[in-house]
């Protein structure tokens, strides 16, 4: 998956089942959208449904640093090459 | 300190329709909220009982997705009775957040939809299915889900009170909320009960041969409270809520006093955790009375538990008989919903303010024949236009708990 098709994909995720309203690639999620710590840890379970492989308790440690939909991205990709390696 | 507790709103969903107009045209024209069981894919199929009190009607919530996130069924109705009532009360919006208003608020189990999907993971073979534990389960299913996604929606920061005792639980909730603010503890609150479609409910009494099984085919014809044709309860659902509010708060801002808690009474069997006891039940009644400084005479309607079961029934016709004689009108409004279980009192109630002014008594659906046990009481048989002025409301839970409410009307 590209780097454009993923970010549609996460994108089309957070309007539609999160209710964003104009997300930008670096809008803050919790100021801009209220996007909060149970959010984040559904959002994690969509991104494990999409991969189709489990993400580890660590990684998604690592997950809570994450502020913008470009940090979701690189995330994303990140696990995927480790995955994938 | 002893305060004056007045009631200035109210809202219910309950199966025979939602808000005052619906559910006053339902009594006046006898009509039954009891459906067919549905079909929850599990347990249906092998439940005696194929009848429950089912709101089966299309509501409007409107909730964003940052509340219903940690939202199961029993807190939307919860949510929008609580909506409904801040609503109509004109109460502003620094008061709602001061931290003078609580919330006093339950069900009986939380969201069993969303226990029986997690319990559905532990029999799953595939590891997976375990990610399928959301990670707000919790927040959606345990006891005081109700409460707190009431007070996260509106900003509530007062006490919360989430008593969850069976089919007591919203009696106690306007109970003990009426007595927060009779104490000062609180200025307002918000109290009532909810309970959503459930299965497992159905079951347990099933189980117990208490639940009604000889009207499967006519619904409607079921419960049937003091008659002597009845043969158990219905399960319901539904949500209820009241605002009680301090009397001279509530004047000050020119409320609309819509009736007032004048006593509440609360005690347990002490033995006993299902069979109904004569004498737990008529010292309730009486601790009521007692506690608002009236006589049995005083008192015009008596809103009955009445579940219809064998042994329920006669005992607490008994205990009307021990306290108030056959003065005061009775009736069974379980008859037209079936038994809402944690919402059963606050649905009662409102019903009870509702019929007080609109000066009217609705009669207990489907008693035909009165049982001779219960024969004794001045039963409400058809719609009778009369003023009450004083209505007690009694409810009794498994566990032994037993609650009396006492309320005035508006105009008093």
């Amino acid at each position: 998956m590209t780097r454009d098709e993923l970010q549609e994909k996460i994108v089309a995720v957070l309007v539609d089942e999160f209710e964003f309203e104009n997300p930008g690639l670096t809008d803050n999620l919790r100021d801009d959208h209220g996007f909060d710590s149970i959010d984040a840890i559904e959002l994690l379970a969509k991104i494990e449904e999409m991969l189709g492989f489990q993400i580890s308790r660590k990684e998604k440690e690592e997950a809570m640093s994450i502020r913008t939909i470009n940090d979701i991205l690189d995330y994303i990709e990140t696990i995927q090459a480790a995955h994938n390696g | 300190m002893k305060r004056r507790v007045v009631i200035t709103a109210c809202s219910a969903i309950t199966p025979i329709g939602y808000g005052k107009s619906d559910i006053i045209e339902s009594l006046r024209q006898g009509r039954s909220g009891v459906k067919p069981l549905r079909d929850d894919g599990l347990l249906t199929e092998r439940i005696h009982s194929k009848v429950f009190g089912t709101v089966d009607y299309p509501i409007d919530y409107g909730f964003a997705r940052k509340h219903t996130k940690t939202m199961g069924p029993v807190a939307y109705y919860a949510c929008q009775v609580a909506k409904d009532v801040l609503a109509d009360s004109g109460l502003d919006q620094d008061f709602i957040t001061s931290g003078r208003l609580g919330v006093s608020f339950s069900s009986t189990h939380g969201s069993p939809t969303i226990q029986r999907n997690i319990y559905k993971t532990f029999f799953s073979k595939d590891k997976s299915e375990f990610s399928s534990i959301g990670a707000v389960d919790y927040l959606k299913s345990m006891v005081h889900t109700t409460a707190v996604n009431i007070t996260r929606m509106f900003g509530i920061t007062g006490r919360v009170v989430a008593s969850s005792t069976a089919c007591t639980t919203s009696s106690q909730s306007i109970g003990f909320g009426y007595e927060m603010v009779k104490f000062g503890m609180q200025d307002a609150m918000i109290c009532g009960g909810a309970d959503e479609y459930d299965t497992t409910t159905v079951a347990v009494f099933d189980n117990l041969l208490a639940c009604s099984v000889d009207y499967n085919d006519t619904p409607e014809a079921t419960p049937r409270p003091f008659d002597t044709n009845r043969d158990g309860l219905v399960v319901g659902e539904g949500g209820a809520a009241v605002l009680l509010e301090e009397y001279e708060h509530a004047k000050a801002r020119g409320a609309t006093i819509l009736g007032e808690v004048i006593g509440f009474s609360c005690n347990n069997n002490g033995g006993d955790l299902i069979l109904p006891n004569l004498d737990g039940i008529t010292t309730t009644l009486r601790l009521a009375l007692d506690n608002a400084e009236i006589k049995p005479e005083d008192v015009d309607f008596v809103s009955a538990h009445a579940t219809a079961t064998k042994m329920g029934d006669v005992i607490e016709s008994q205990a009307i008989d021990k306290v108030y004689g056959n003065r005061p009108w009775v009736a069974g409004l379980k008859s037209y919903m079936g038994h809402t279980m944690g919402t059963c009192g606050a649905i009662e109630l409102i019903i009870s303010l509702y019929m007080m002014e609109h000066g009217f008594l609705a009669p207990t659906l489907n008693l035909e024949t009165v049982d001779e046990r219960c024969a004794m009481l001045r039963h409400v048989r058809e719609v009778t236009e009369v003023e009450t002025r004083i209505a007690a409301i009694q409810n009794f839970a498994f566990g032994g708990v037993n609650t009396c409410l006492l309320i005035a009307d508006g105009r008093s």
